[in-house]
């Protein structure tokens, strides 16, 4: 288990950051897109509400064994949680991810991240992995949704801690989640595409 | 008349039993990379060093419509996955071998060299670099479809089973009767568990009684389970360790190997399934290939156990169960199958020989249900008459395990749920070096584990039962019936063992007695067509025709298509003087079996009589 600090993404640390770690010489605007190709900012689109940035792989079976529980966690913060399916992957397309949702029940938006924007906004590793942001957009807990998964090909019978639920719930409160990151079981968010 | 069935009956655990073999599709591949990462080369590539590892180790469930969950055939596909790849060969989570390395080899080994895990990782270090193209391996090739041709004959799953998205694995046991009107030998069978993604493993037992069936709420439905129990009512041992898991090609039996497939006999296919997240239809098929070679090898499964001594404290880590058993004829070991739930940590095998020598038959330091396998040596390991072979799993019912089923950990006991726990060992072993006249050495290796099993567990019916009906074949009918009535102490009310109780009394001509526990088997069971049948024979015997036809009647209902009953239903008329009807029902079980010759003789005999009259 990794624990980071909590860190604060306002729009002008996260703009500088980007700068930063934009490779040199790119001019194409940094940014996530919705499933119709839109240019997206979770964060901002979310109008104040807490934000949760779940990242899937199609092709991860850890993540797609999630579905019904990102489903119903969702559901359940329906009116005061946005939740956002990030696809990090760069070869992912709008029409292969509409389908993915449509298979896997999800009433929740899908948005494309080839740039690894919110990768890095919510440093993200694997798949799955949650990032959440509280109402001033600082993220308060990034990693593992839950421990189903021991380790990779292991999980248990059913998981024996909720750290998604947890934060969500010290974001509602304005309260600091402990741990804040926990490092996620899955698939490798790929680096080498 | 047909003498009484003897019921020599067994009862054995439901098994999971097959031959599991892992496609090594390409061949001399371990030396050129062993070799690359032993040599000076400033980079290594794909296509020179990587490609030939993936190829052989990961490409036959990583392609389409196989187990895995993308494919690894090209450079994009690898590269795509570079850091996954390496992470899961360094920890040895992929490919999934548990077996630790060993003196006997297993057949078609999974377990990749160190060099080669090394390799992978100094190429991901390197940046996944593709090489040159010249240095490409060819592409594998792989069989589409049945693996090993169009097969003789295909079962399907009559009604699909939709897994649900979510939820705890499922244990589903698919019934597939064989639709066949004469014995046939099978030299390979191929399992297609349907959707080979949400399929951890599959086993076929073979149900000669068509007994399980009557689990299904209705006809095809299949029925949920993890363990099955098959009672089966004549001494034919299985053999055989059908087995699937993801990467398996069909085993083709060598030569006098193949299995017997009677007619009336269910295949049940029992699958272990993992929710993916949405619905999935799985459904199920098997292959079977026949040959016109009859089994002239005769192979046994044997079974090591202590499940008894499964009383696991909550918050026990390094529980210890161990069984021994002494080889009573000399054996070939041919595959061996391990079996243990999720409190299961450190799962072992090992054979000490008549001289002294320990051989480790299976090791496996981290056991892992969801992985289990059956593992086919390469070579038949020789164990002589006097060898001890030991099992020694041990648990972890602590909340280390993570696997544990129970948080906070509970008392854990044996059963078949997948809460409960097992200490289950298969060994299939070829008996050799017998002398051919004299007793079948898988009736001796039978009688020896029953005795074996009493010894281990004075109260236990199963074993005393196995042993009863072992000294009931052996013709010690005496002491046969000294241990039925133990069984019955046991279990008083169990309609096989009162019938086959009645069977060995009847085979002392002991008639009076043997009504009394006949009488007791159908009042448990109407519905049992062995105690109709020889209640049938005894009251014949007694010149009660018309109590005996009767009987033969009820058996008739339960199996219309016995033979058997149909010709000394005919008798039992024949000597009620009803003629006609006689000849009906002789001709009725020359139809259902050609070569009856009671029927037969009976007949010609009918047909002069009522051709003097």
């Amino acid at each position: 288990m990794r624990v980071r600090p909590t860190i604060a993404v306002s729009g002008l640390f996260a703009a500088m950051l980007f700068a930063c770690l934009g490779q040199p010489g790119l001019v194409q605007a940094q940014t996530a897109f919705d499933l119709e190709g839109k240019s997206v900012d979770p964060l901002a689109a979310a109008g104040g509400k807490i934000v949760v940035l779940v990242f899937l792989r199609r092709d991860c079976p850890v993540s797609s064994r999630y579905a019904p529980i990102i489903q119903k966690i969702s559901s359940e913060h329906e009116d005061d949680v946005r939740f956002w399916l990030v696809f990090p992957n760069k070869t992912e397309t709008s029409k292969t991810i509409q389908k993915y949702l449509q298979d896997y029940g999800y009433r929740l938006l899908g948005l494309r991240d080839p740039e690894h924007v919110l990768v890095k906004l919510a440093q993200a590793e694997t798949t799955p992995e949650v990032a959440v942001f509280d109402h001033n957009r600082h993220l308060v807990y990034h990693g593992r949704i839950d421990n189903w998964y021991v380790e990779f090909g292991r999980p248990r019978p059913a998981p024996t801690t909720h750290e998604l639920s947890d934060a969500i719930e010290a974001a509602l409160a304005g309260k600091p989640m402990t741990p804040s990151a926990v490092k996620g079981v899955g698939c490798y968010i790929s680096d080498l595409e | 008349m047909n003498s009484s069935r003897s019921n020599c009956a067994r009862w054995l655990s439901g098994l999971a039993v097959g031959a599991c073999i892992l496609a090594s599709a390409f061949g001399g591949r371990a030396a050129q990379s062993t070799q690359a990462a032993n040599s000076n080369r400033p980079q290594v590539t794909f296509n020179r060093d990587i490609a030939p590892i993936i190829f052989h180790a990961c490409a036959n469930c990583h392609r389409p419509r196989e187990a895995a969950p993308f494919s690894l055939l090209t450079f994009t596909d690898v590269k795509k996955h570079a850091r996954q790849i390496a992470e899961v060969t360094r920890t040895r989570n992929m490919p999934p071998w548990l077996p630790a390395p060993q003196e006997l080899k297993f057949a078609d080994e999974m377990r990749l060299p160190d060099a080669e895990i090394a390799l992978i990782q100094k190429w991901v270090d390197d940046g996944a670099v593709e090489g040159a193209a010249s240095d490409s391996p060819p592409q594998p090739k792989f069989v589409e479809g049945w693996q090993l041709g169009t097969p003789d004959l295909i079962l399907t799953a009559e009604k699909p089973l939709v897994l649900p998205p979510q939820g705890t694995d499922t244990y589903w046991n698919f019934v597939f009767p064989i639709p066949i009107q004469e014995m046939r030998w099978v030299k390979a069978v191929e399992i297609r568990p349907g959707d080979k993604r949400y399929v951890h493993h599959a086993n076929i037992l073979i149900d000669r009684g068509e007994l399980l069936r009557r689990r299904e709420a209705e006809p095809g439905a299949g029925f949920g389970g993890m363990e099955l129990r098959i009672e089966s009512q004549v001494f034919d041992p299985d053999s055989h360790l059908l087995f699937w898991k993801p990467g398996t090609v069909p085993y083709v039996e060598p030569d006098g190997m193949a299995l017997r497939l009677d007619k009336g006999t269910d295949l049940v296919l029992n699958t272990h399934l993992q929710p993916s997240g949405k619905p999935e239809i799985i459904q199920p098929s098997i292959g079977l290939y026949f040959t016109s070679q009859p089994a002239t090898k005769l192979p046994m499964l044997l079974q090591l156990e202590n499940d008894t001594k499964l009383d696991i404290p909550a918050g026990t880590k390094g529980f210890l169960v161990t069984d021994e058993f002494t080889l009573p004829v000399d054996v070939q070991l041919l595959a061996i199958y391990p079996h243990a739930h999720y409190l299961g940590k450190d799962i072992q095998a090992f054979a000490v020989l008549p001289n002294g020598t320990s051989k480790t038959l299976i090791h496996i330091p981290q056991w892992n249900l969801n992985w289990q396998a059956v593992y086919r040596y390469a070579e038949p390991v020789l164990l002589p008459k006097g060898t001890r072979v030991t099992l020694r799993y041990v648990y972890d019912n602590s909340d280390e395990n993570p696997l544990n089923p129970n948080q906070p950990p509970q008392r854990v006991l044996a059963g078949n749920r997948s809460s409960d726990e097992m200490c289950h060992l298969w060994l299939q072993v070829l008996p050799v070096n017998y002398d051919p006249a004299q007793r079948d050495p898988r009736m001796v290796l039978q009688e020896t584990l029953a005795r074996h099993n009493v010894e281990k567990n004075p109260n236990d019916f199963e074993a005393h039962y196995n042993l009863a009906a072992m000294l009931q074949e052996k013709g010690h009918l005496d002491d046969a019936v000294r241990e039925y009535e133990t069984v019955l102490r046991i279990h008083p009310d169990d309609a096989v063992v009162n019938n086959a109780m009645a069977s060995a009394l009847l085979a002392l001509g002991r008639a009076e007695q043997a009504v009394v526990y006949l009488r007791a088997a159908l009042k448990i069971r109407p519905d049992y067509f062995e105690a109709h049948y020889n209640l049938g024979n005894l009251m014949a015997s007694q010149d009660d025709f018309e109590g005996a036809s009767e009987q033969f009647r009820a058996a008739l209902r339960e199996q219309p298509n016995d033979a058997n009953a149909e010709a000394n239903l005919g008798s039992a008329l024949a000597e009620l003087g009803k003629f006609a009807e006689a000849k009906s029902h002789f001709e009725r079980a020359l139809r259902i079996d050609p070569h009856h010759s009671l029927a037969k003789e009976n007949l010609e005999e009918l047909q002069r009589a009522m051709s003097q009259r």
